[in-house]
């Protein structure tokens, strides 16, 4: 039921300069993939593309081998990508379950809806406990919770995950990265883009690392924790 | 002043305040889902009250006379033309548009009125005339003192009321309007939940003209009289009534558009001047309501965190 997703020489930006440069990556089929880099290394822009929210201006975006560059967002999601976007973006002046159900916007049938609900609130019993409350007063912390089970809530083959860790405090970031790893032991394929990359590599099988715009390193997980170039730019 | 009086403008008020209600909603829904004014919107009243005559007197050519039925299918036509109208305004007028500042859209829809109105001016038979509206409803009615409770306008009545209460209940409580309401707050998000933006939009404006072709219909019902122009005054009140209640809040489009027929009603019944003054009285409370709560009177219910 996984899925693998692969980038092939992008070009990609907004107006007429190109944020990303022939970038090239996979994430393989029930691994975590991340991609570390620093403000403005194109990033967010990679899972703007792969999203359709930034059409690509050349090169290909694959999910299972089938071309999705430049398809429209909700057919992207229809099949099977979903998204936790960077800064959470719940919707404020909606409730938790509304949130909720509308992670499930593209699955039709009432019991696995249901059955999703029950699944996420297992996980993430303080959404749970409030469920009529309105998204736009809770916490920050509330509200990274309550995008992730919007997330899983799709119930995704392949689940893009834009820095989970921005402004959280440590233990609501342990506790995200947590949830992330057990996802992906469920068999979900992970692309996990993120700054925090101590905390990343613990828990990624591999991944690439962007520098303005061009992949500047890859490997696996060990193999960048131990390479010169992201230690300096790391981990000091 | 004698209570029977009284009890008949606070009734014609109700009334029109229902039919402001109408306008008045598909205002806020327009700026809820795409943050544009579609100022031609008042003119789909007009275009809506037209199709339903046109129906009509087709309908009394092919000799079909069961009252029920002709009204009910008077009233399908008007909402459901007016429906696909919204629809190909937002998909050839204000979606191409969104790129472009919103006072582009303002100016678009300020002229497709104009040419709405002339258009009906024009080729509808001797139309710069004001037509007259059959009555299609039962004209039973009670008296009460001075009071008169007619059978005709308590349907429009309740008719509008419900109209209105179906489409909050759509918004509210149906998944169609869990997306729309999505939309509204962040298109872009809701995109990534997998919702077609394109098809939300085109739905938001179908459902909100269809709202403003019924209260054409209601409006001819009620005056039995429609005229060309009528757009006009009618786009200006649902937008000022949108506004004072909170332009993209359901709820605040009602309240401004009972409280907009209130004030009127107050202005011919309480003001020593000529009733003519009704709407220079209304407008100027509207001005009054503006300065004070800029942001309408429903107010936001939450803070926005980030």
């Amino acid at each position: 039921m996984s899925a693998s997703l692969a980038v092939e020489g992008l070009f990609a930006g907004y107006d007429r300069a190109d944020v990303l440069m022939d970038v090239s990556i996979a994430a393989r089929t029930g691994e975590i993939t991340c991609i570390l880099g620093s403000n403005g290394s194109g990033k967010t822009t990679l899972v703007r593309s792969i999203l359709g929210l930034t059409p690509p201006r050349r090169g290909r975006i694959l999910f299972d081998d089938a071309d999705i560059g430049g398809l429209p967002t909700h057919r992207v999601i229809g099949l099977g990508i979903a998204c936790i976007p960077e800064g959470r973006k719940v919707f404020p002046k909606l409730t938790i379950e509304e949130n909720l159900r509308l992670g499930a916007y593209r699955e039709a049938d009432d019991d696995t809806i249901r059955e999703r609900l029950r699944d996420v609130y297992r996980v993430f019993p303080r959404l749970e406990e409030r469920t009529t409350q309105l998204a736009g007063t809770m916490s920050g912390g509330e509200q990274a919770m309550l995008s992730i089970g919007r997330g899983l809530m799709a119930g995704p083959r392949m689940l893009l995950i834009d820095e989970p860790s921005l402004g959280l405090s440590p233990r609501f970031v342990a506790q995200n990265f947590d949830v992330i790893r057990r996802v992906n032991e469920q068999g979900v394929t992970v692309l996990l883009v993120e700054q925090n990359a101590h905390q990343t590599l613990a828990i990624a099988h591999r991944g690439y690392v962007l520098s303005q715009g061009r992949v500047v390193a890859q490997g696996t997980a060990a193999e960048l924790r131990n390479n010169e170039e992201v230690r300096r730019a790391y981990f000091g | 002043m004698d209570p029977g009086v009284l009890a008949q403008y606070a009734f014609n008020g109700l009334m029109l305040g229902v039919i402001y209600a109408m306008v008045a909603v598909g205002f806020t829904l327009f700026f809820g889902v795409l943050d544009v004014i579609q100022f031609a919107h008042g003119d789909v009243v007009m275009a809506g009250a037209f199709v339903a005559l046109a129906t009509y007197l087709a309908l009394h050519g092919l000799g079909v006379a069961v009252p029920g039925l002709v009204v009910i299918v008077v009233a399908c036509a008007a909402a459901l033309a007016m429906a696909l109208l919204g629809a190909l305004i937002a998909r050839y007028l204000v979606l191409p548009l969104r790129a472009a500042p919103a006072f582009n859209t303002l100016l678009i829809t300020l002229m497709l009125g104009s040419i709405l109105r002339e258009l009906v001016r024009l080729f509808y038979p001797n139309g710069s005339n004001p037509q007259p509206f059959p009555r299609l409803l039962p004209t039973a009615s009670v008296n009460l003192g001075n009071f008169t409770l007619r059978l005709d306008t308590t349907i429009l009545l309740v008719v509008g009321l419900a109209t209105i209460f179906v489409v909050n209940l759509v918004v509210r409580r149906t998944r169609l309007g869990l997306a729309i309401r999505a939309v509204a707050q962040d298109s872009e998000t809701a995109r990534v939940m997998g919702i077609d933006f394109q098809r939300i939009v085109l739905v938001t404006f179908a459902i909100g003209s269809a709202l403003a072709g019924i209260a054409g219909v209601v409006y001819g019902l009620y005056y039995n009289e429609v005229n060309f122009d009528i757009g006009l005054l009618l786009g200006v009140i649902g937008f000022s009534a949108a506004v004072v209640g909170g332009l993209g809040s359901i709820y605040g489009a009602i309240i401004g558009g009972f409280l907009f027929a209130a004030l009127q009603t107050i202005g011919s019944v309480a003001l020593p001047v000529s009733s003519a003054y009704n709407n220079v009285f209304a407008f100027a409370v509207v001005i009054i309501l503006m300065t004070w709560k800029p942001t309408g009177l429903i107010a936001e219910p939450t803070s926005e965190r980030v």
